[in-house]
């Protein structure tokens, strides 16, 4: 027991250890110059990146969660179906492939780069909002009903909360490969922290790439750990238990 | 044709790495905790920043951009769906069926092989599936860092403001990522051992 | 042939499961270990083929010591059915059944020959059966394949953890005998966990009844049922414990007790086989599907009339004039 603990501190330790060894050398090569040179243009690309995620992720959340509702109400059972298979067909095109698509439709801009990724956010969220509510126990849905809560108080009081975590995880999904496709709309004339990353690609300068990766991985990364949390504490305790 | 290329030995490469690493961890709950954890931080890296990061290291070597940095990324992407695939899988199979090649004698190598690893391939086809899709994708991205692929297509599109070509690309990369994704689903039906 | 020697399994250094259990098992005797859920009868069970490691004490299997043999070829020479039967749902049912056979690395040729010795044994015709998989099965046919797997490699001792504990009480009567029948040919030596009385005395040699890991009582049925050793005991078994060792015999063991009332040829009368459980003709006495029942032997030919006084008569003869049995 002590030991197989051991070997995975070992293995932990290790990460870090690669993670604080690449930063010490960026850090000693100088690499951040252009974000402390240029700090009011870091900022520029940073906003112009959370409002291109912010917009197409709020958008998508307001509309993938009433309709993931919507679809699921029995009037619309048939139409599930479909749904279900075009959000799973949906989220197998390659990111690149639906800035494209974007592009050759709305043309070039952040218009086109925050449409692309408003459809491309509302697939997982609408996914697995259908998804939660669905896994709700039939049995429990049954007994509301036996005792007599109407289909909105069933909807609010039960499969929400039962579904919340499912549909917070779908957010999260969301969100994490939003900022990651939000780098992809300097392409397509979108802006946003892919114009430094870019361009070190284009100059073969070190200094830009890791001044525009590191900040998307560190937006990416606590982002994912926010919604995390969120999806610990809005998740109800009696199924948090009943998880375990 | 480079796209599959990269794309297939890429999945390989990560199978034979992500299966038995799965594997092992359903030997070691503490080290499986920790290694899906360091996996699902890496794939929360969007992959044009791991590009970006992964250009400088390898330039030290001579190998900043083209087919090395692009394969590495596509192998660590993969690890998470594979491993945790694998791992959930076996740990899955029912525990009287495990308790059950105990007791009448099997070792545990016998186990792995004729029990616990038949049972367990839907969920790690279905790793391996999702592994591909997402490389198909990340692999038109690394178009950009000289890895040639359809991702050139698109990108060669917007340089040139061709729309044409830009949505040719991005249709036929489109195609053959849900073209393989229906392909692999085919397979993960028709390899299941039939009595799961 | 199964020697429990000062047993004991203590769990995260202070839980006793099993406590100090002494007793043997002699060849070809069914033995029912039965008791509440967590009376540790299970946890003895799984330490005869070391699933559970044994904390003090020891196991002797054929005179040798459980702990110093070889786990692996110590349990292949060991049947094991469990209650959710563990077939490997990836595999046919003769891969299922033959897999001791071919780990041992048996022939071709023999193994097919012990395949359809066994289906026929546990009555499923082996071509209709060899190809499928589990889940194409009943949950009885499962369970039947289960045993059959145990039996596979012909093993002199047998571990059974509620068989039937899974199925509906119909089809678990029916195996049941079934399994009574087939010990009865193979006469295996064999543990048997059940939490059920009635299964208990049914299936054992002898029952051995626990709790809180100690072993309360280890004798044959009758015993256990018409001489409680404790209170806990007499609980167990049931303030029916009469009616319930009723099933333990047979028209056949009353006759050969006490003499029956002559038959006169007046009216028709119910009959009964000589094989009938006592249990169901006091039943069918009490039933008022008749007063009295004339009982018939193989032959078929009339050797008296039952009634139930004389049923009151064979009992009381069995509790008070039996000497006591020990085990």
């Amino acid at each position: 027991m002590k030991t197989k603990k051991r070997i995975a501190w070992i293995v932990k330790i290790l990460f870090w250890l690669i993670v604080i060894t690449f930063f010490t050398w960026t850090i000693m090569n100088d690499m951040f110059r252009p974000i402390v040179e240029d700090f009011g243009e870091f900022t520029h690309l940073l906003g112009q990146h959370i409002i291109i995620v912010f917009i197409s992720g709020l958008l998508a959340i307001l509309i993938s969660i009433p309709l993931g509702i919507l679809v699921t109400r029995k009037s619309f059972q048939k139409s599930e179906f479909w749904i279900v298979n075009m959000a799973n067909l949906g989220q197998t095109i390659p990111s690149l492939a639906v800035l494209a698509l974007a592009m050759g439709f709305l043309g070039i801009g952040m218009k086109a780069a925050i449409v692309a990724l408003f459809i491309y956010s509302l697939l997982p969220i609408l996914q697995n909002t259908i998804a939660g509510i669905r896994s709700v126990d039939k049995n429990t849905i049954d007994a509301a009903r036996g005792i007599g809560l109407t289909p909105f108080q069933i909807l609010i009081k039960i499969e929400l909360p039962n579904a919340a975590s499912s549909i917070i995880a779908g957010i999260r999904t969301a969100l994490v490969i939003n900022i990651g496709t939000a780098a992809l709309a300097y392409l397509i004339g979108g802006g946003g922290l892919g114009a430094w990353i870019f361009t070190g690609i284009r100059l073969f300068d070190n200094a830009f790439l890791i001044s525009g990766a590191v900040p998307v991985t560190l937006l990416a990364i606590l982002v994912d750990y926010f919604f995390k949390i969120m999806q610990q504490v809005l998740v109800p305790k009696g199924l948090r238990l009943a998880k375990k | 044709m480079e796209h599959v290329q990269l794309v297939g030995l890429a999945i390989i490469v990560s199978i034979l790495i992500g299966v038995p690493l799965g594997v092992y961890l359903t030997t070691n709950e503490y080290l499986a905790e920790s290694v899906l954890q360091i996996f699902s931080i890496i794939m929360t890296i969007p992959s044009i920043a791991l590009f970006g990061v992964m250009i400088p290291i390898l330039s030290t070597i001579g190998q900043g951009i083209g087919f090395l940095p692009a394969f590495i990324a596509l192998v660590l992407y993969s690890q998470l769906p594979i491993i945790r695939n694998t791992y959930t899988g076996i740990n899955e199979v029912d525990p009287n069926i495990r308790d059950a090649a105990k007791g009448l004698g099997m070792t545990t190598l016998q186990r792995l092989i004729k029990v616990e690893i038949p049972n367990a391939m839907p969920l790690i086809m279905a790793g391996v599936r999702t592994a591909t899709v997402l490389n198909i994708g990340v692999g038109a991205i690394a178009a950009y860092i000289g890895a040639g692929g359809l991702g050139s297509l698109i990108n060669q599109g917007i340089s040139r403001s061709n729309t044409t070509m830009v949505l040719v690309g991005a249709v036929v990369v489109s195609i053959l990522a849900i073209v393989v994704d229906q392909l692999l689903r085919y397979f993960e039906k028709r390899f299941t051992p039939k009595g799961i | 042939m199964l020697e429990f020697k000062n047993v004991s399994k203590i769990y995260n250094g202070n839980k006793k499961a099993v406590d100090h259990v002494n007793f043997n098992v002699d060849e070809g005797e069914l033995v029912v270990l039965l008791g509440p859920s967590g009376c540790g009868k299970t946890t003895l069970l799984r330490m005869v083929n070391q699933l559970e490691s044994i904390t003090e004490g020891d196991i002797h299997l054929n005179n040798k010591s459980v702990k110093e043999s070889n786990k692996i070829e110590m349990r292949r020479k060991i049947g094991y059915v469990i209650q959710s039967n563990g077939l490997f749902p990836n595999m046919t049912i003769e891969k299922n059944v033959m897999i001791v056979p071919d780990l041992l690395g048996w022939d071709r040729k023999k193994q097919l020959d012990r395949f359809n010795y066994l289906m026929e044994l546990i009555g499923l015709h082996p071509d209709e059966y060899r190809k499928r998989y589990p889940h194409e099965l009943s949950g009885g046919q499962q369970q039947r394949v289960g045993v059959a797997r145990a039996l596979a490699a012909d093993p002199p001792v047998m571990l059974m953890d509620e068989p039937f504990g899974a199925l509906d009480p119909i089809i678990r009567t029916k195996i049941q005998d079934e399994f009574l029948q087939i010990q009865k040919e193979i006469k295996k030596t064999i543990l048997f966990v059940s939490h059920d009385i009635d299964e208990a005395v049914k299936m054992g040699d002898k029952i051995a009844l626990f709790r809180d890991g100690q072993l309360q009582q280890y004798n044959h049925p009758f015993e256990i049922l018409h001489r409680p050793a404790n209170e806990f005991v007499s609980e167990f078994v049931g303030q029916d414990r009469v009616l319930k060792s009723t099933s333990l015999y047979s028209v056949k063991d009353l006759v050969d007790s006490v003499s029956l009332t002559g038959y006169q040829k007046a009216g028709s009368v119910q009959t009964v086989q000589e094989d009938t459980s006592l249990r169901i003709v006091i039943s069918k006495l009490l039933n008022q599907e008749a007063e009295q029942l004339a009982v018939e032997d193989t032959k078929g030919k009339i050797k008296g009339i039952l009634t139930l006084d004389l049923v009151e008569k064979f009992l009381y003869k069995q509790i008070k004039e039996t000497p006591k049995r020990t085990g």
